[in-house]
């Protein structure tokens, strides 16, 4: 047995290190601050349907690995990222369920949400592919898949894409399909002398003929002039938001570059429609209605909300499309936000004539706001809080950013 | 069985002594590391607290709490396990050659040995394995050590204490040591048992058949981990991302374990029939 003395020593060594360190980990690993929803209006039982998902980080542990959470009225659960997620990477909820419902269609796809388009018919998905030849000269072409729910059968096709002189990229934005027409709404890039030019345009594809049918320049924009900043953001919806408007955001900014900082002297925004049936390009101008304050946080069909923060009240302003006219505003009582420093405004989406708030940011010492809202009436359903459950545990500095707000049907 | 087992024994303790160097480096330039840096945040702290009169809350916000972290990215930390792996990927060629080269050509009694041959081949690489996992299980048990050593020289106020489980997350070298699960540590090490099992194979064909057999090994090195990455290249390249991940990773698993296999028999037959002493 002398003999053996050292390898017994060293495997015994092994054994006893490794096997404390995975049994440690996993007694260890479960000290997430548990979050309940408290009632204080109404009755909880109007966000059953409501799920809050975000993402918890603990200060103190220099720890930056978030760790994915989601909230509903039963409390809250985690779901620390398996070696799996960690070789994949993040990606959204609504991709994860299109995954787990079309299998076979997901595969090979893009994990952007935006690239999607769902209704109960059918399920779109279209992608841009940039071949670069050796000239330096770029190809493009659209791939797009198309599943019909009814029958299960899926029409892949690829298109070109007409180029033009110049252009050097292209963006995917936006897929919508309204009445067999399928509509990608891209940002194209052209270069041309040393000139960087942008534009918003829209592509029509025929579904059933799988022919580009149309295609329209929205808007021309110069990214960089001289000291002028614009950028266009697409207002985007789930994928399942089917709409036919596409709502648009223009922010110029002045910009004042020192030698030492760059900073924004002036800012102007400007929200454009696009309404892809009529193909009416229109300058939404609200009397009333200042955008500096108000911000523009959903879009739903033809309505834009917009949401601004006075005070302890959230200030929820609906405005009509088609109508041009700004709605009555809802007001809803917040009761989480302390200090001035740290208003946001709350994250809210409608759905099934109920308007549901929630706050973005939860941490050690500010709970989070909940409230559903009845769209018909105004009159609140819910009001809660988020709180922490067991506060008499340490939890050290953590913070919870939440970033999407569903309702299951 | 019996004889293999006799076999790992007889590697290890020829190893022993540069296991044993290995294990003390990392023992002391640890340990150092440890002091001098906690030393050195003291300094800090007494410069700016007691000489330049900055208040503790200032002296927290600006420069902030001493972590195990700091340490453990420090070159005092990194460098013996940068040694010891440079010593083990040594070993993995010095394990093979120092039977052939040397005083009396030692590979000839242990081809004589009445025992399968491949023995031989399952030792070494078992060793390999054992130093290893044998280091990463040290390391493991000197971080506690470590950490209760900067518990002792640093003030509550002024550390941010933490377990070994967050350490090994927060730093990617450590991770890649251990995994944060113990199916990571599984793959983690597969991976390295397949790696290393490729080189031996190459090593055995350079033996049988010398300068060609450099060539040789090269080349089945290659086409070894081409196959086992196939189902890699052929989801990026070919099949435009057609695989799950899941899938891809058991594909991945079961072109492991084939290339395992192969690379086994192939030294098989290479001991068995052209090794030359």
């Amino acid at each position: 047995m002398k003999k053996y003395w050292k390898s017994i020593a060293v495997i015994i060594g092994i054994i006893l290190s490794i096997g404390t360190f995975y049994v440690n980990s996993a007694i260890s690993a479960e000290h997430y601050p548990v979050l309940t929803v408290q009632t204080v209006n109404g009755d909880v039982e109007e966000m059953e349907s409501l799920i809050i998902e975000g993402a918890y980080r603990n200060l103190s542990s220099m720890n930056y690995l978030g760790t994915d959470l989601k909230i509903t009225a039963q409390g809250s659960s985690y779901n620390s990222p398996s070696l799996l997620d960690r070789v994949t990477g993040y990606y959204p909820t609504v991709i994860k369920e299109l995954k787990e419902a079309n299998r076979s269609f997901m595969r090979g796809k893009s994990l952007a949400a935006n690239q999607y388009f769902e209704d109960n018919q059918f399920l779109a998905y279209a992608n841009i592919d940039q071949k670069i030849s050796s000239l330096g000269s770029s190809k493009f072409n659209f791939e797009i898949s198309v599943l019909n729910k009814a029958d299960d059968e899926v029409n892949s096709f690829t298109l070109k894409v007409p180029v033009e002189d110049g252009l050097d990229h292209v963006f995917l934005e936006d897929v919508q399909l309204v009445k067999d027409k399928i509509y990608l709404i891209t940002q194209n890039m052209t270069i041309k002398n040393d000139d960087f030019n942008d534009e918003k345009r829209v592509y029509e594809i025929d579904r059933i003929s799988q022919k580009l049918t149309n295609q329209e320049a929205l808007l021309k924009f110069t990214q960089w002039k001289e000291s002028l900043h614009t950028h266009i953001q697409l207002v985007e919806g789930s994928p399942t938001a089917a709409t036919e408007h596409i709502i648009m955001v223009k922010t110029e900014d002045t910009v004042m570059e020192d030698t030492e900082s760059t900073r924004v002297t002036d800012s102007k925004q400007e929200i454009i429609s696009y309404n892809l049936a009529s193909k009416v390009t229109e300058t939404i101008n609200i009397p009333g209605l200042n955008l500096e304050e108000n911000q523009l946080s959903f879009v739903k069909g033809s309505t834009i909300y917009f949401t601004r923060v006075e005070e302890q009240e959230l200030i929820v302003t609906p405005y009509q499309l088609g109508a041009n006219q700004v709605e009555q505003d809802y007001r809803i009582q917040l009761r989480s936000t302390i200090d001035n420093e740290h208003i946001e405004s709350p994250i809210i989406s409608v759905e099934e004539d109920k308007l549901y708030v929630v706050s973005r940011q939860i941490d050690s010492n500010f709970n989070g706001d909940v409230a559903v809202v009845d769209i018909k009436t105004g009159e609140p359903l819910f009001e809660g809080q988020i709180t922490l459950g067991n506060s008499s545990e340490e939890h050290g500095d953590f913070e919870i950013y939440m970033h999407e707000i569903s309702v299951k049907q | 069985m019996k004889n293999y087992l006799k076999l790992v024994n007889f590697e290890f303790n020829r190893i022993a002594k540069l296991f044993a160097v290995l294990l003390g480096i990392t023992f002391v330039m640890q340990m150092i590391g440890v002091i001098v840096k906690s030393r050195q945040y003291l300094n800090i702290v007494n410069e700016n607290i007691f000489e330049a009169m900055m208040s503790k809350t200032q002296f927290l916000e600006q420069v902030g709490q001493l972590s195990f972290i700091d340490i453990a990215r420090s070159i005092w930390f990194t460098a013996p396990i940068a040694i010891c792996a440079a010593g083990i990927g040594f070993y993995i060629f010095l394990i093979w050659y120092r039977d052939w080269i040397g005083k009396n050509t030692f590979a000839y009694r242990l081809l004589m040995l009445p025992t399968s041959r491949l023995n031989i081949f399952y030792a070494k690489i078992t060793t390999i394995l054992m130093m290893i996992i044998g280091l990463v299980a040290f390391q493991l048990i000197l971080i506690p050590i470590e950490m209760s050593i900067m518990k002792a020289m640093v003030p509550d106020e002024f550390r941010n204490d933490l377990n070994v489980k967050e350490l090994v997350v927060s730093l990617p070298q450590l991770n890649l040591m251990i995994g944060s699960s113990i199916g990571e540590f599984f793959l983690y090490y597969g991976s390295g048992f397949l790696v290393v099992s490729i080189l031996f194979t190459s090593i055995i064909l350079e033996r049988s058949f010398g300068w060609k057999g450099i060539v040789a090994g090269v080349s089945y090195s290659a086409l070894a981990i081409a196959v086992w990455l196939l189902p890699l290249f052929l989801h990026e390249f070919v099949l435009n991302g057609f695989f799950y991940p899941m899938e891809l990773l058991i594909l991945e698993i079961i072109m492991g374990l084939i290339v395992l296999t192969a690379s086994i028999w192939f030294s098989r037959f290479l001991l068995m029939k052209k090794i030359t002493v």
